[in-house]
């Protein structure tokens, strides 16, 4: 996602999906994610930088990101970068770690979107994309 | 067995010395703190002084074990503080599962068996020091070793020194998934399909993932749902050439359930 | 396409349409026939607070027919309609005959007005994971997920990898034990093994 000064502003980046709430598998122990409230069926995110706390985990800042603040209950609005339809998720929870995945690449029809800024739960994520895919690039505003 | 008791008293300050010089010194250290459970104990605020506070009893408490004079009551107040860390790790495993301990050092992994193990293995140490003087002899320093050794094995802060290395090292000399079959992964085939501007011109009509696919010489079709009928794309299943990617559509047929 | 067709016949009356090797494909068209334009937008204002009416997610309780009984993890009962337009993804992708009793289960589709769920797509056990690798054997390696340890199985001629975002590849030597991952895998019931579809990781 490039830095940018309006908060408004589309930009780009990769997602992924994860589980949380109640849940069966692997995912089982998730919990309700950082502000309480995630569930995997209702179209929530995953933000890295909601808190100091958050963002000492998540560390955009080593990918070059400078991801704005954005606390739970926060609204962005998030599209497959190669379709237009366009779906609002709330922030429920705190994530990804940017910093692992540092450079990492999602690609369709030539548009390239580099580093992992946004996690979106099933519910979400297949409203734009297919689960078994595990990345995404997305365009994604306020 | 007097030798054992006596080396005690040195497993017990040298773990106390290892894990207050890591809280009192390492840049680290805040990272680690929020990482922990004890972020949920004293709140995010305070957690870094907390952590810089327990390093500094730790350092006193690893002082009065190691320096004389000794007395006997040195080693109950370890066998104290180790009980305190058992009643800590009991907490944490019921308040929050998935954080790490932070005990002796850098680690994401969360409070499992072997933190109780090296807990109770060093308040075991405690409540025997306290039975001995702490003389040093070669038995005692060949007791502290294998003591220390155990010690390591159970501490997940310690894994990436030896642990991973070791399995690495192993992995290295023969790599246990090398000789995987030489096939075209189906993941790489829909990618390839993603990357094409056939796919982007259509992709909003398709309304379920792979349906189907199948090989058919230097093709791999791959065949969606798309609304009003089956979206075929023939894909070149051993050459990247997106450009080449065909694509029919077969209305549908009457859906059967 | 004819309906009796079965799945080598099907495949066959595909393989035609697309490759053009007969002229007997009635009704087949070519690209542009379903652009975008031809599509309504399926994007209807959902809450985001609210749970996904056109999502599901559980475990398979009963199968009646090709109605899946699913009972959500917040205890939620789903009835979803799978038909032949539905792609059913079990560590590939399958058909509905693989759905089993206790599978994990995502599904999208449209909520038809009693309640039924008509499926566009299900996932069954499917399983997105951060994890470490902690070791790895012939044909597994295995996982720390969250502090959880997780056996991922590795299936011959299904398994890939993505190295740094390049195309994914069935070559798996380049993974290391301590590297970070993310596996999308098959949860295997009521166990803690996974069977791996693509894990991404970095090849450095």
């Amino acid at each position: 996602m490039t830095p940018n000064s309006d908060p408004r502003a589309p930009a780009t980046g990769e997602t992924s999906w994860f589980c949380c709430g109640n849940a069966w598998g692997p995912c089982d122990t998730a919990g309700h994610g950082a502000c309480g409230t995630c569930n995997s069926g209702s179209r929530h995110c995953a933000w890295p930088n909601t808190s100091d706390a958050c963002y000492a985990i998540t560390r955009p800042d080593k990918c070059g990101e400078d991801l704005l603040r954005r606390t739970c209950g926060h609204t962005f609005y998030v599209r497959n970068l190669c379709r237009t339809t366009e779906i609002a998720v709330k922030i429920t929870d705190c994530g990804p770690q940017t910093d692992l995945w540092c450079g990492e690449k999602s690609c369709c029809s030539g548009k390239c979107a580099t580093n992992r800024i946004l996690d979106l739960t099933p519910a979400a994520y297949s409203a734009i994309g297919n689960l078994s895919s595990g990345v995404m690039p997305i365009a994604m505003r306020s | 067995m007097v030798e054992f008791l006596a080396a005690q008293q040195f497993l017990v300050g040298a773990v106390l010395v290892w894990a207050g010089v890591f809280k009192v010194t390492s840049s680290s250290v805040p990272l680690v703190a929020r990482r922990s459970a004890l972020r949920r104990l004293v709140g995010a605020e305070r957690v870094t002084g907390a952590f810089r506070a327990l390093g500094a009893v730790e350092l006193v408490l690893a002082a009065l074990l190691l320096m004389p004079p000794s007395h006997p009551v040195e080693p109950i107040l370890a066998a104290g503080a180790f009980a305190g860390m058992l009643a800590y790790l009991v907490y944490v495993r019921r308040v929050a599962p998935d954080s790490s301990c932070g005990c002796l050092g850098e680690s994401t992994v969360p409070v499992r068996w072997r933190a109780f193990a090296r807990a109770g293995l060093l308040l075991a140490a405690s409540a025997l020091a306290a039975f001995a003087d702490s003389i040093m002899t070669p038995v005692v320093a060949a007791v502290l070793l294998v003591e220390l050794s155990v010690v390591a094995a159970l501490s997940p802060e310690l894994d990436r020194y030896w642990l991973v290395p070791l399995r690495r090292a192993r992995v290295r000399v023969s790599h246990p998934l090398a000789g995987t079959p030489d096939t075209v992964p189906l993941a790489s085939t829909v990618d390839q399909l993603r990357a094409s501007d056939v796919f982007k011109a259509n992709e909003r009509a398709l309304r379920s993932d792979l349906l189907d696919t199948w090989d058919e010489g230097e093709w791999r079709i791959l065949a969606y749902t798309a609304t009003g009928g089956t979206a075929v794309f023939a894909v070149p299943l051993h050459r990247f050439a997106p450009e080449e990617i065909r694509l029919a559509v077969v209305p549908s047929e009457p859906i059967s359930v | 396409m004819p309906a009796e067709l079965d799945p080598l016949g099907r495949r066959r009356f595909l393989t035609a349409a697309v490759l053009g090797t007969t002229a007997t494909v009635a009704g087949a068209t070519v690209l542009g026939s379903i652009g975008p334009e031809a599509v309504a937008d399926p994007a209807t204002p959902i809450d985001p607070d609210a749970p996904d009416p056109n999502f599901a997610e559980g475990r398979i309780t009963g199968i009646d027919g090709t109605l899946l009984l699913v009972t959500g993890s917040d205890g939620v009962f789903h009835r979803i309609q799978v038909t032949n337009a539905t792609s059913v993804w079990k560590l590939r992708p399958t058909v509905f005959g693989d759905a089993k009793l206790g599978d994990g289960l995502y599904a999208r589709g449209v909520r038809l007005a009693d309640g039924v769920l008509a499926a566009d797509a299900v996932w069954l056990n499917i399983v997105n994971m951060t994890v470490h690798i902690t070791a790895m054997a012939r044909d597994r390696m295995y996982l720390d997920h969250h502090g959880h340890r997780v056996v991922g199985h590795v299936v011959s001629g299904t398994t890939a990898a993505v190295y740094n975002s390049t195309p994914a590849v069935a070559d798996l030597s380049l993974l290391r034990v301590g590297q970070h991952a993310r596996v999308i895998g098959a949860w295997r019931p009521d166990t803690n093994e996974v069977d791996v579809a693509t894990v991404y990781a970095s090849a450095a």
